[in-house]
């Protein structure tokens, strides 16, 4: 059984934006409305300005106890217990918003408006992740077109479809490999490593590297 | 048996009690969510084949190598470029701001009313390209004049130093080729002088909170050589004279011979006289930098006719007589020059991955027509000569196909630079000094607003960053004012802006009035 998670060595990034963008260009997330802000965006990973630290910010794919499953009453969302992905189903979602406000992470987005392009932008749309309605709630899941791509290649190659390789959009697009991503089993992990709000019992699957940020604390280290 | 109207009503009763325990009311629910997944108001993804193609991002010198994965033709993501622009580069063409018409034949008449005695000039934003040759040419063969932004543009070797000094330069942030520089900052200690909180600031090993040439140097510069120092900061040419440092003149590919006999020197803005253009062509197309339009505007006389190849409205084409449309990456075949942190000769191609609206005109096609130049092929000729002097491929068919597909052809290491002396910055009692946000293309994905109005991490193009403090007194849409101009602006308070400083936005209102270091004071609107 696989597990697939992150590491983000907040060190090294930037701040440029680029996995913002490669998120939103596979996930056919729209460009924002007029008078979109930060609480009403469309951002699946959002990249905070901690300190001076930047800290890339997306579902952390709890495993255990996952708040935003318990509280859905239209069972919209659940855990894939082959990948442990936290999925969302937007055709289930009656967009009462209780995930959103039980996720500690602020890591689920609300569509206030139906999806728009500019005009023949469309014809760049991902054929394979469909653009979600107005009224529904969605988040990252890493990418779920691709691993659905490379496990439909491993079965036609005759390899394992459990245990599948894939990049999501952002790992693949970020310039100075701050983020990392596979089998939580195999992917090495940074020393000094924490999870956020480790302390919930969430069990996330992104792990954090900085020595610039206290993560656990959400502040800068005290100085002297 | 007499039915009564209450047996009726038992009747559908139990009917509709009886139907929730069949599919039919689970079958209406999900095919109605799946309706409303799928009504006509949701644009719904191309199908097709799914192909790849390879190219490489002209949206800057650092040319990134790109894989486009196309539906069909069409390409639906892109990937291989080493910032948000050019992830998402694919969407220009649909840019809603994309300039897609324009008064073609009028600016052909213009021009073909032009008597030989009427002084003409073609401004190259991104020169060093086979564009750049043609244009050379053409005012050669019409005595006209060539203007470049930088004539003697330089380049520096990240790579071979130990200790770099960013002068205000946006370093990590797109400054030069970012797989290049991100592999050089592995090896180099680097010290940062700004006062501004960017992200080069916030990820360099020292950050000096100040403006301009530290006084005094950092002792790592001096002490652990060899270093380099980057940045348009006045001092910083003559210190790496001093600290000898691995500054060269920015190399250029094989050009023919014969076109170097036949083309107009490299002239610069300055050396232009005042009121001394009667034809001013500016080709803005693929822009790498932007010369502010107070610049230009003394060098036209007063019956003067610009004409500007651009992409948008935003640009020149504001105080243009004729704004010609222009292809956009990724819609034209064009040749990237050599970037800032690139010390040897390459070539290499932007091919196109959709076509051009139909009314777009090529700047230098339309150009090289005035002249009589044949300027159609002149890429594949510059590609032969470069094939003649290094054949890597066996036939110039196959290093043009090569080329076509991404191939990045790599020549000889260029010379020491001759550095030219920095301006002195002209005298103001503006309270503000102006740090204009790094230089970005002048047509954005629309997907990029989700770094500057869905977050934070990048200042909206037409607005201004002020210390909490400066812009307590301000509401927040007010008007940005230096010496060469006003424009309104929206004002964003941020504390890790110091005071005393105005972070600029990189909307053209404002590049065309603000640059590094000038006085500006923000008052209301």
């Amino acid at each position: 059984m696989t597990r697939y998670g992150m590491t983000i060595d907040v060190d090294r990034c930037t701040g440029c934006g680029a996995c913002m963008v490669a998120c939103a260009v596979e996930n056919n997330i729209p460009p924002a409305h007029e008078g979109a802000t930060d609480r009403t965006g469309l951002t699946w990973i959002r990249v905070f300005k901690v300190g001076q630290a930047f800290v890339p910010m997306l579902c952390q794919q709890c495993g255990e106890e996952t708040p935003c499953v318990g509280v859905c009453p239209q069972k919209a969302v659940e855990v894939d217990p082959a990948t442990g992905i936290v999925g969302q189903m937007p055709e289930r979602c009656l967009g009462c918003r209780y995930c959103m406000a039980a996720c500690p992470y602020h890591a689920r987005y609300f569509n206030w408006h139906d999806p728009a392009w500019p005009p023949g932008m469309e014809k760049t749309l991902n054929p394979d992740v469909a653009p979600r309605m107005r009224g529904v709630v969605e988040k990252c899941n890493f990418c779920h077109g691709r691993w659905h791509a490379a496990k439909q290649q491993a079965v036609a190659e005759g390899r394992d479809p459990a245990h599948v390789e894939y990049t999501p959009a952002c790992v693949e697009a970020c310039p100075t490999k701050a983020i990392r991503f596979g089998d939580l089993a195999t992917l090495p992990k940074p020393p000094g490593s924490v999870r956020l709000l480790e302390s919930l019992g969430t069990e996330p699957k992104i792990y954090y590297r900085s020595s610039k940020v206290d993560l656990r604390a959400g502040k800068e280290p005290s100085r002297g | 048996m007499k039915n009564t109207r209450r047996d009726i009503f038992k009747f559908a009763g139990g009917a509709a009690a009886g139907a929730l325990l069949t599919p039919v009311p689970w079958r209406l629910i999900k095919d109605s969510s799946l309706w409303s997944e799928n009504w006509p108001g949701i644009p719904r993804p191309a199908r097709g084949e799914i192909r790849s193609k390879t190219t490489n991002c002209a949206l800057c010198p650092a040319g990134c190598p790109l894989r486009a994965r196309c539906v069909g033709d069409q390409p639906v993501a892109l990937t291989g470029a080493g910032c948000a622009f050019g992830v998402a580069a694919h969407h220009l063409p649909y840019h809603p701001a994309r300039l897609r018409q324009g008064p073609v034949e009028q600016a052909k008449a213009a021009l073909a009313k032009r008597t030989p005695s009427e002084p003409i000039a073609v401004l190259d934003l991104n020169p060093g390209r086979t564009a750049s040759w043609t244009f050379r040419r053409a005012m050669a063969a019409l005595d006209g004049t060539y203007i470049s932004p930088d004539p003697n543009p330089i380049a520096y070797d990240l790579h071979s130093v130990r200790t770099v000094l960013s002068v205000g330069a946006p370093l990590l942030e797109g400054w030069g080729t970012p797989a290049n520089v991100l592999a050089a900052r592995e090896k180099f200690y680097l010290v940062h002088a700004g006062a501004v909180e960017t992200p080069t600031a916030m990820l360099a090993d020292e950050w000096i909170r100040a403006e301009g040439l530290p006084d005094p140097l950092p002792r790592r510069l001096l002490e652990n050589g060899p270093s380099l120092a980057v940045g348009d900061a006045p001092g910083v040419a003559e210190l790496n004279r001093k600290l000898g440092a691995p500054v060269y003149a920015r190399p250029e590919a094989p050009v023919p011979d014969a076109w170097k006999k036949q083309a107009a020197p490299v002239t610069a803005l300055d050396a232009v006289p005042a009121r001394g253009l009667r034809f001013l062509l500016i080709d803005e197309s693929s822009a790498v930098t932007y010369i502010p339009w107070h610049l230009i505007e003394p060098k036209l006389a007063s019956d003067a006719v610009v004409i500007t190849f651009a992409v948008s409205r935003g640009g020149y084409a504001r105080h243009a007589t004729y704004a010609l449309p222009a292809p956009v990456f990724p819609e034209i075949t064009e040749d990237i020059p050599a970037a800032i942190d690139q010390t040897t000769q390459v070539f290499r191609l932007a091919a196109p991955l959709v076509p051009p609206p139909p009314a777009v005109v090529n700047a230098s096609e339309l150009v090289a027509a005035l002249a009589d130049i044949p300027a159609a092929a002149a890429l594949r000729e510059r590609a032969d000569f470069i094939h003649m002097q290094s054949p890597a491929h066996p036939t110039p068919d196959a290093f043009w196909q090569a080329l076509v597909d991404g191939y990045i052809w790599r020549g000889s290491p260029s010379l020491p630079a001759q550095s030219s002396p920095t301006q002195p910055r002209p005298a103001h009692d503006l309270p503000l000094t102006a740090v204009p946000a790094p230089w970005t293309p002048a047509l954005l994905s629309p997907l990029m607003t989700k770094l500057y109005e869905e977050s934070n991490l990048r200042l909206p193009p037409n607005a201004v960053a002020l210390n909490p403090r400066d812009a307590a007194a301000l509401p927040s849409r007010a008007v940005l004012q230096t010496l060469h101009g006003k424009c309104t602006v929206r004002v964003v308070p941020d504390a890790s802006v110091p005071p005393g400083i105005v972070l600029a936005g990189s909307s053209p209102g404002i590049r065309d009035i603000c640059t590094h270091g000038d006085g500006a004071k923000v008052v209301l609107a």
